[in-house]
């Protein structure tokens, strides 16, 4: 039917009418294309940015919390030393055994004074004491976390022991003098001693704070009260 | 092909390594502050306040116990007796979990600084007495300490109507001083269970300053 193979019309106007139509098209396409084009790199462009944002607001997120983590971190209880003895200058430790013998006893005790060992059942009452205690008894007290503060009379003054009596508390410890020994003054607690030339010296604080009604003890938090109390008791 | 396609088809074909390792680092990070949150523990941050506390009440409660062993021995007064019972195994149970503390906490039992030096500067600071020259003795006194006189005195008259007005008098004292101290460290103190305690301490002790009281009245004591 159609003789000229340019359109489907016979009518040249109309054929001409129609390859605009088409041109227009094919305008109107590319158009549309670049359109959709450049609507989908906005949408990219959109996108990236908000990868952005939700990116840096992880990570302020992510470092605030560890810095807040350090912030607020609970500030735990510090202490060095803690029943090792470690940090005290001198301070040597034993183990000994914690058997009862009967009142009258002599034991000899590897260490004088005893730091620790057989003992009577009855402990010596702490505090301040004028004369010479039995090791038997005492040693009992420091089985209960008591410290024994001694001191040899012939070797100190006057103001050695009232030194020696400002720093010993007034529980749980023990002063007294203590003949024939081998430094003018000695401390003591259950398997722990120092032994120390001079009155004044800072190591013995240290000790009291070491070792006073220590866990370490065999008995900790038993009394230092109702028991015997010794010749000579201030 | 149009140019947006040509765009992508190379992203597709590699790996985002980048965004991977970024990724990883944030859950890293995130991990390691969670972990450090969850590992707070406030009950083993003590203060000093909780810290002081624990330690001076201990001393505090080791002679209200003596003393309540000393009555409960010798009394004749069947309602005193059962008073010094509860107030020697209460308070040493309580000294005991004090005791616990300072262990959990890894701290000695004594501490460098002098009694209630942790109270200094709150209104619980017994009327001023707690200041750095004091001695022991003078900052057990005012903690409401009975002395070694009158202990010996108490040891003494124990058993006797004498003996358990100066218990009852002893003991009242002591609780006033003990209520001070309980509540500087509810003002001052942090760790969770020592406000706890420190609570169930005024409550009790209050309590049992009525009842010595009411036995003071009933004894006609002075």
């Amino acid at each position: 039917m159609a003789k000229n193979g340019r359109g489907t019309s016979g009518n040249p106007a109309r054929a001409a009418e129609q390859q605009l139509t088409v041109k227009q098209q094919r305008e109107a396409n590319r158009q549309a294309k670049l359109a959709e084009y450049q609507a989908q790199l906005k949408k990219r462009q959109r996108g990236k940015l908000v990868w952005w944002a939700v990116g840096s607001v992880a990570v302020l997120a992510v470092v605030a919390a560890i810095v807040a983590s350090y912030a607020f971190a609970p500030r735990y209880a510090e202490y060095a030393e803690g029943g090792s003895g470690a940090e005290i200058e001198g301070v040597e430790t034993f183990e000994n055994t914690t058997n009862h013998v009967e009142v009258g006893t002599d034991v000899d005790y590897p260490q004088s004074p005893s730091a620790g060992g057989e003992h009577y059942p009855l402990w010596l009452n702490c505090g301040i004491y004028t004369e010479p205690q039995q090791d038997e008894y005492a040693t009992h007290s420091m089985e209960h976390g008591a410290v024994w503060l001694t001191y040899d009379p012939a070797q100190v003054s006057e103001d050695d022991i009232a030194t020696l009596e400002s720093i010993t508390p007034r529980t749980y410890a023990i002063l007294s003098p203590y003949e024939d020994m081998d430094s003018p003054i000695s401390i003591q607690a259950w398997n722990a001693q120092l032994k120390v030339d001079d009155a004044d010296d800072p190591r013995l604080a240290e000790f009291f704070e070491e070792y006073w009604r220590n866990e370490n003890v065999p008995e900790p938090g038993s009394a230092c009260t109702g028991a015997y109390d010794g010749p000579g008791k201030a | 092909m149009t140019r947006a396609d040509a765009d992508r088809a190379p992203a597709r074909a590699r790996r985002p390594w980048p965004l991977i390792v970024f990724v990883l680092v944030l859950v890293a990070g995130g991990a390691f502050a969670a972990g450090r949150f969850s590992a707070f523990d406030a009950t083993m941050a003590p203060n000093p306040a909780d810290i002081g506390f624990a330690r001076d009440m201990q001393v505090h409660h080791a002679q209200a116990v003596e003393m309540a062993l000393i009555e409960y021995r010798a009394t004749q007064d069947d309602e005193l007796r059962v008073v010094a019972y509860d107030i020697a195994t209460g308070q040493q149970a309580q000294n005991g979990e004090m005791y616990g503390w300072l262990v959990q906490w890894k701290l000695p039992q004594r501490g460098s600084e002098p009694l209630m030096a942790w109270m200094q500067g709150t209104e619980h600071d017994h009327g001023g007495a707690v200041t750095p020259q004091a001695t022991e003795d003078e900052l057990r006194e005012a903690m409401g300490m009975a002395t070694d006189e009158e202990l010996e005195r108490l040891r003494e008259t124990a058993g006797t109507t004498q003996g358990d007005c100066l218990f009852t008098d002893l003991m009242i004292r002591h609780h006033t001083g003990a209520l001070e101290m309980i509540a500087a460290v509810r003002e001052l103190g942090s760790v969770p269970r020592v406000l706890q305690t420190a609570e169930a301490m005024a409550d009790t002790q209050q309590r049992e300053i009525d009842v010595l009281r009411s036995a003071q009245t009933r004894l006609g004591c002075g």
